[in-house]
């Protein structure tokens, strides 16, 4: 079979058709490839003598030029650019058609006559509206981009600025109320400044004055005070935390694990049919009791007879009465009780005016104090210190204590020109969670998790 | 039919606040523009004074704005720009993500820039209110100028900030504004008075910076305050600069130097700004910067004399401490922190000089003869000239805070400093104790009783004859009721009753005159000091009873105040007065006894 396989078939070579296609040429292709190989590279290697194909290189050996980095691309500037080479000949053989045509362009394809009549045109200065239009937007782009501020650029005095007087609307004829109107609907609308621009969210001063005992070199007693208010500061912090850990970590007992899990265990199965309890027939029975009556019974609707609604309105206008007569007798009284209700009415206007005091006082120490202007509190930072081993006396040891930029973001905080806020630093998206669908389920996903 | 009446929340404090994400919607902004408009605008967060109807009913808190500043809001055309910086961004990130970088390249080449002008403008309608909040502004920017570029800060932020802080220390050396220094654990502390503006700010020391964490400070807030404070204090600086008769920006004529061979006339040019060394070239000059000085006019009439005469002296004081330094030359050694030092030293007229290596600028030698003092910041040194002081830098300080030059001794190189005090506490107005050290500290004429004084005296005198010396040493604060009584001297009371008498004498003269016709030595009437006393005592207690109700209480605490102010003061005094006198009596027998021991 093989053999078979290997043997050349027999074909017909009786048309022309049949002949090119059964005819081996691959010796004349080849010969021809070869032949155009020499044309383009000269005589194979084989013929030429040594001589031809190399050169003895007598010159000292150089050493590359481009060591330095400007070098290299002083190199690099004057090759022609690799743009270039797509427009070059990619071989040496020369165009075949020597004539070949070239695609006019539509300058060059106009006619003579058309161009000159064009070319007067433009030299008087009429263009084309594509042209107009394109000059214009040229120029505009040219003033934005002359017009764009620079950063640092200070070259006018902002204060010394008159501010823009609008010519058409200065009139004795106009009113204000014209003058508004017509300014505002020609698109230079004056807008009113808020009064809360002017005035500081704040008393508290934007660099308050330093404690005598941030010296970095103190006297004695300044830098005493100094620690006595940060001790202070501490001790405090410390009672706070003393006090929540009292009220929350300690009030609860250490328990082992396992205690905890029956705890748990008993808890959770509180009310429920334990094999311990024997089933209940009390509560069965309880069930069915008569006695016990129902914390909520149903309502009935009874009805009052009319006996009862008659008597009950009238105890109702005898007790109107009664009460009237008692308002009435009591302002007969009252005038006899002068006394005592001028020292009533006294002492009520001392309780006002002694809570009006504190309250006048908590106005006046809040006004220090920073506003609540988000969730967050605002928390004081602590305050800057060193202790006396840290202390050198002179400036050159002497090292910077606490970080200006928190200090600064704290005093924004401080005076209310800024929320105190938590910073996110991740941001919560909500997690996706991926499902696969059953349909397109293949089964061996999870093998090769 | 349908009641016509009151919606809740339509007016009061419920129409009057707006959540933040209420004003995110009505300013169709992202949180993080908002943000940014805010501060640049000055439009801050309220507290309401009822949250629950400013919130329409919502107890939890809320972030809240006023509603008109809301409104005011709207109309800033700087939100066109943010929605420009969107569309910027979005078109940066396709190019970036599509690998255009010659698209990138032209868009980062345009991108949007904000301009800030109008808005310096609007929240500073005059150049003092720009002056009143240069506090913050200040600040930032010299702690800005200091950072490396970082995430939200770059490079040319802090380099502007850089350029514009040089400026600013410039305008106050040419202003002579520079007040007080105090040098902290923190970092310097500057106080300036310019056009009648205390100006406060904090530089912080050399290499201070150190990375932030994090959640402690959000850097991208703080950046956008430096973008807004950076127009501002250009736009100051421009003012200063014009109004002390200096181009702006600055120049300085360099004289025609060895080394101009440079390849950056720029650079020279902001080097040598930044050394702080030479005087920048005014606009013309022959007249030089105009001196914001003024004599004090006299209103007589108006206040009373001795707040005026305090007045007085206090610009004087202010004047002569102008000219604190003027003559002296300084060299500041390489240990030294150079910029704090030449910026006070150039302050006060002084001439600053360092190690040519150490920084550009530098105008004279060490070896220079004509030094008077050096700073320095280490124990010895091993060349030292007889012709000046080696001193250190707190000596400079000391001395501006004091307002005169100080005595060199304590302040020589390798001896244990005095402390460094505070110029930001007002002792003298306060009645405070001050112990004989501290006032030698503050006032040099005082003369403090050390214990090698006590001794050659005592020496002299021989046998302990015990003489109130303390006293002398102590300082006494007047108290201010003894002013105000002073102050309130009615002198025309006694005036009057003297003529009085004069007149029913003078019936009785006259006829006896008639008589006598003899002309007699006249008498001088003599007034009663303490009659004159008791008068005055009374009419101060009967206006002190006229006192309104609504002050009386104030006025009663401040009394209570200021006696036991005075009472701590005298039990201070004698305290350290027993305690003087008995270190004298325990040195006198140390010295008997060693005495003794010489002669046995």
């Amino acid at each position: 079979m093989k053999e078979a396989l290997n043997k050349k078939r027999k074909v017909s070579k009786k048309t022309k058709k049949s002949w090119r296609k059964h005819v081996d040429t691959k010796d004349v292709d080849n010969f021809l490839d070869e032949k155009r190989l020499e044309e383009r590279l000269g005589a194979p290697f084989s013929e030429r003598s040594d001589g031809e194909l190399f050169a003895v290189d007598k010159s000292p050996e150089k050493k590359s030029e481009l060591t330095s980095k400007q070098q290299r691309r002083l190199a690099l500037k004057s090759k022609e650019p690799v743009c270039f080479a797509i427009l070059k000949p990619h071989t040496a053989i020369p165009d075949p058609i020597a004539k070949r045509n070239r695609v006019k362009t539509p300058e060059e394809r106009k006619n003579p006559i058309t161009r000159r009549i064009q070319a007067m045109k433009r030299l008087n200065g009429q263009l084309k509206l594509k042209e107009i239009d394109a000059n214009k937007n040229k120029a505009l782009a040219e003033k934005k981009r002359v017009n764009k501020p620079k950063l640092g650029e200070f070259d006018k005095d902002i204060w010394m600025e008159k501010k823009k007087v609008h010519m058409d609307v200065q009139s004795e004829w106009l009113t204000s109320d014209t003058v508004r109107h017509t300014l505002a609907n020609t698109g230079q609308k004056q807008k009113r400044v808020p009064l809360s621009l002017s005035n500081k969210p704040s008393v508290v001063p934007a660099v308050q004055a330093p404690h005598p005992g941030t010296s970095y070199n103190p006297s004695y007693t300044d830098h005493q005070e100094l620690l006595a208010v940060v001790a202070k500061k501490e001790m405090e912090l410390m009672k706070q935390e003393a006090h929540l850990d009292r009220v929350t970590t300690k009030m609860f007992k250490k328990v082992s694990a396992d205690k905890k899990n029956d705890s748990w265990m008993q808890e959770m199965s509180e009310g429920l049919p334990t094999k311990s309890k024997t089933p209940d027939e009390t509560s069965d029975t309880e069930d069915h009791d008569p006695n016990v009556k129902s914390v909520n019974p149903p309502s009935k609707n009874e009805k009052k007879p009319l006996v009862k609604r008659r008597k009950q309105k009238e105890q109702r206008q005898l007790e109107l009465e009664r009460k009237q007569a008692k308002v009435e007798k009591k302002k007969v009284a009252d005038i006899y009780k002068i006394k005592k209700i001028a020292t009533q009415i006294s002492a009520k206007e001392k309780k006002e005016e002694f809570l009006r005091r504190i309250r006048a006082q908590t106005k006046e120490r809040k006004i220090a104090e920073p506003k609540t202007l988000s969730k967050v509190k605002f928390e004081a930072p602590e305050p800057d210190f060193e202790l006396a081993e840290e202390l050198v006396g002179n400036l050159r040891n002497s090292k910077t204590v606490g970080n200006l930029l928190r200090d600064r973001y704290k005093s924004l905080q401080q005076r209310n020109i800024l929320a105190p806020g938590t910073r996110m630093l991740k941001l919560n998206k909500a997690k996706v969670k991926k499902f696969e669908k059953a349909s397109h389920k293949m089964g061996w996903e999870d093998t090769f998790k | 039919m349908v009641v016509i009446g009151k919606k809740k929340y339509q007016s009061g404090e419920g129409a009057q606040f707006l959540s933040r994400r209420s004003a995110l919607k009505k300013l169709q902004l992202s949180l993080k523009d908002f943000r940014k408009l805010c501060i640049l605008k000055g439009i801050y967060p309220r507290e309401p004074r009822n949250r629950k109807r400013a919130q329409h009913g919502d107890t939890s808190i809320k972030t809240l704005y006023h509603k008109k500043d809301i409104q005011f809001l709207m109309h800033e055309p700087i939100i066109w720009k943010f929605r420009e910086f969107k569309i910027f961004n979005r078109k940066v990130g396709r190019a970036k993500a599509m690998k255009e970088f010659g698209a990138l390249r032209r868009y980062l080449n345009n991108h949007p820039q904000l301009k800030l002008d109008h808005i310096v403008k609007e929240r500073y309608p005059t150049f003092i209110d720009a002056l009143r909040d240069l506090d913050d502004c200040l600040t930032l920017c010299f702690l800005f100028s200091t950072f490396p570029s970082i995430a939200h800060v770059p490079r040319e932020h802090s380099l502007l900030c850089r350029r514009l802080t040089v400026e600013f220390l410039h305008a106050v050396i040419a202003a002579k504004a520079l007040r007080k220094v105090f040098v902290s654990i923190k970092g310097f502390y500057y106080q300036a008075e310019i056009k009648g503006q205390t100006i406060t700010w904090i530089v912080p020391h050399h290499f201070s910076f150190e990375p932030q964490s994090k959640n402690e400070v959000d850097f991208k807030v703080m950046s956008t305050f430096v973008e807004f404070y950076v127009v501002m204090l250009g736009f100051v600086n421009f003012k200063l600069y014009h109004d002390l008769n200096m181009f702006y920006p600055p120049k300085f004529n360099s004289p025609g130097s060895t080394d101009t061979k440079l390849v950056d006339e720029e650079v020279y040019v902001s080097e040598r700004i930044a050394a702080l060394n030479s005087p920048l070239s005014s606009v013309n000059n022959a007249t030089p910067a105009p001196e914001e000085e003024l004599d004090t006019d006299q209103f007589p009439t108006e206040a009373d004399p001795s707040q005026l005469e305090l007045s007085r002296i206090e610009v004087e004081k202010v004047k002569k401490l102008k000219t604190l330094f003027k003559g002296l030359k300084f060299f500041v050694n390489r240990e030294v922190p150079r910029e704090p030092l030449v910026f006070v030293l150039r302050c006060f007229g002084g001439e600053v000089s360092w190690d040519k290596m150490l920084f550009v600028g530098s105008t004279f030698d060490e070896s220079n003869e004509s030094i008077t003092h050096q700073i320095v910041d280490r124990p010895s040194m091993t060349k030292q000239y007889i012709s000046r002081y080696y001193i250190q830098p707190q000596w400079v300080f000391d001395s501006v805070n004091a307002r005169q030059l100080l005595p060199v001794e304590n302040y020589l190189m390798g001896s244990v400093l005095p402390p460094h005090l505070s110029p930001f506490t007002d002792m003298l107005r306060d009645q405070t104790y001050i112990p004989p050290e501290q006032r030698a500290l503050l006032d040099p004429e005082f003369k403090v009783k050390t214990a090698k004084d006590d001794s050659e005296e005592s020496e002299a005198e021989e046998e302990g004859d015990d003489q109130p010396e303390i006293e002398q040493a102590e300082t006494i604060l007047e108290g201010e009721s003894a002013e105000a009584t002073e102050n309130d001297i009615s002198e025309e009371e006694p005036e009057i009753t003297v003529t009085k008498t004069n007149d029913s004498e003078s019936e009785q003269e006259r006829l006896k005159k008639k008589k006598g016709m003899v002309v007699q030595q006249g008498q001088l009437t003599r007034e009663n000091p303490w009659e004159k006393n008791r008068i005055e005592k009374q009419e101060y207690r009967l206006r002190e009873k006229m006192i309104k109700k609504k002050h009386r209480n104030l006025y009663k605490s401040m009394m209570q105040g200021k006696e036991d102010r005075a009472k701590e003061i005298w039990l201070l005094r004698k305290k350290r007065r027993i305690h003087d006198s008995t270190e004298k009596e325990k040195r006198k027998q140390m010295r008997k006894e060693g005495k003794i021991k010489n002669t046995a």
